[in-house]
């Protein structure tokens, strides 16, 4: 048999997930556009959109008007913050690079640019986003509003490299957020929407860089037995365990000044049949054949190298959609809270293919970032291919994050209410007072934010 | 992944590729106006520039390019319902909506024309 790389195994797991047909929801011909995000999981009937094209008229929108709002970025949340009864404001055309500081490598950017819309315009100004997460087409202002991360156990969420930030507060006034009020900054950056609609941030680069990505397959506990001094010997380090499995699919990325290249050691396999097959999807068999089957076909996995621009690394195109959920939990349980979860779908024969992601996350001072405090975190996502009902799984496996300490990603799917969460963060109760000093009448609130600050 | 700035370069590029192409082969739907009469306007163009574009000019994750007439002809022949359905619902790896918040039903409708090169 061929060997694999680690992409297409990724990719042969998600469409082995995606066996049956796609399931298409209810009719597209409403009267009004519904509104439906990234992986289809969650939508709404809007009663309209605001497609503002300047923050004076968002400032004239949010003083002459009532009702409930949500602001939109690119719909990557799996969790519901955006669907509401209510008008949508789309933040698309606050994009693009507003202002540059080429000695300090900062960039003030609308807060409705993507991700993935940066890496070039910066690269051109010699500059370099210091982390990028693995999906890089959320806006500026979604990815930051919802704690989103890469991996680094130096390297915190992105929220961190945010300098200061322009937020238009649901009555319409305009708060420059800066490091002068260090409390409102640290509320700010992470707001999950909740505090106003933030038009403009400012970021803090470093100078353009390379770096060099290895991918291999090797047994989980080996490399857990290890992780820490990995995590710490590597810019970026994180596994993707197997479900079924002894073995992860291991990413280390480190910077180099080697020219730009990649080197496949042998071509990838054509037939996602056979990689089916060789899983044995298509047979219903045990777990102990599912893992027999999954540790031969992880050893066929042979190691890839590349060197390339920085962003061009860090994020990747995800060609099949997906729900998540994803919490941390302090890096020195991180292993033990995997291992169960592995343990816990082995022994149920949990009906899943998807690989799970396990990585650290440096710590930072935002109050509702999942790495709040003064340790590193490690984050650990399950997925269930978009098509399939992910809760009867998620449901199962979010009380094993719980019972470690967990934290949820704002942008996933969790189910936790204010009830638990002023537990898990040290400064909820202080932002859910600022929530209220902001919104007194509740605007940006829709049913799920209710039940996260509004006690 | 290419550059923002230089994939709307291509779009004029790609503009002038557009060809005539009939639509005669498609199946008459009742309901909504046949695409070719949507109108594409700045506000359009913008929405999808914004949006669209990042897949649609690269041919990125699978994508019909756009003026690949041959290939968007093909789509069609399913309905035009079918393919705005597809849009608004989501296809393959395309997320629902396009990534396009701001679109309308018959911005989807404006855009599929442009793509598809059904407006020259």
């Amino acid at each position: 048999m061929k060997p694999l790389s680690r992409r297409a195994f990724l990719a042969s797991s998600v469409r082995a997930a995606l066996f049956g047909a796609y399931a298409a929801g209810g009719s597209a011909f409403a009267q009004s556009t519904a509104w439906r995000n990234w992986s289809g999981g969650q939508s709404c009937q809007p009663a309209g959109r605001y497609d503002i094209a300047s923050e004076g008229e968002l400032t004239s929108l949010l003083r002459n008007t009532l009702g409930p709002i949500r602001p939109v970025g690119s719909g990557h949340s799996f969790s519901p913050l955006v669907p509401t009864d209510g008008h949508l404001v789309v933040i698309d055309q606050l994009s693009g690079i507003l202002d540059s500081d080429s000695e300090a490598k900062q960039v003030t950017v609308g807060a409705g640019t993507r991700l993935g819309d940066l890496g070039a315009p910066l690269h051109e100004l010699g500059q370099g986003m210091i982390n990028l997460p693995d999906i890089d087409r959320q806006t500026v202002a979604g990815a930051i509003a919802t704690g989103t991360h890469g991996t680094g156990v130096t390297l915190p969420a992105l929220s961190a490299y945010v300098n200061s930030l322009r937020l238009v507060t649901p009555n319409g006034g305009v708060m420059d957020i800066d490091g002068s009020d260090q409390d409102l900054l640290h509320a700010a950056r992470v707001n999950v929407g909740a505090l106003g609609i933030v038009t403009q941030v400012t970021l803090q680069n470093r100078e353009a860089y390379k770096l060099r990505k290895r991918e291999w397959a090797a047994p989980t506990e080996d490399i857990l037995a290890n992780f820490d001094e990995l995590a710490a010997s590597h810019r970026h380090f994180e596994i993707f365990p197997l479900v079924y499995s002894d073995y992860s699919l291991v990413l280390q990325i480190d910077e180099t000044d080697e020219p730009i290249g990649e080197v496949e050691l042998e071509a990838e396999p054509s037939d996602d049949a056979s990689i089916a097959e060789s899983l044995g999807l298509s047979e219903n068999p045990t777990p102990a054949e599912r893992r027999r089957q999954s540790n031969a076909t992880a050893a066929r996995i042979q190691p890839t190298e590349s060197v390339d621009l920085s962003y061009k690394v860090l994020s990747n195109i995800r060609n099949s959609r997906f729900n998540e959920m994803e919490y941390s939990v302090p890096a020195e349980v991180g292993a033990e809270c995997l291992r169960e979860i592995l343990r816990t779908i082995y022994d149920e024969a949990i009906d899943v293919n998807f690989v799970l992601e396990y990585r650290y996350v440096s710590a930072d001072d935002d109050w509702l970032s999942m790495s709040y405090g003064e340790h590193p975190h490690a984050t650990i996502s399950i997925h269930r291919a978009a098509s399939a009902d992910y809760r009867p799984y998620f449901d199962r496996i979010e009380p094993i994050f719980w019972k470690y300490g967990g934290r949820p990603h704002w942008g996933k799917v969790h189910s936790l209410t204010h009830r638990e969460l002023v537990d898990l963060y040290p400064r909820f109760r202080d932002f859910m007072e600022l929530r209220r000093e902001l919104d007194p009448q509740g605007r940006m609130l829709n049913e799920h934010l209710r039940a996260l600050f509004d006690a | 992944m290419n550059s923002p700035s230089l994939r709307l370069l291509s779009v004029p590029l790609f503009a002038l590729l557009l060809v005539s192409c009939s639509n005669s082969g498609f199946v008459a739907q009742p309901g909504p106006p046949p695409f070719r009469s949507a109108t594409i306007d700045q506000d359009v163009m913008g929405k999808w520039s914004r949006s669209c574009a990042l897949c649609h000019i690269s041919g990125e994750a699978g994508a019909p390019v756009v003026g690949d007439t041959a290939e968007w002809r093909r789509r069609l022949q399913q309905g035009e319902d079918a393919v705005l359905a597809n849009v608004v619902e989501g296809f393959n790896s395309m997320p629902p909506l396009g990534y396009c918040m701001a679109c309308e039903l018959s911005d989807f409708r404006a855009m599929i024309v442009y793509m598809a090169g059904l407006n020259q």
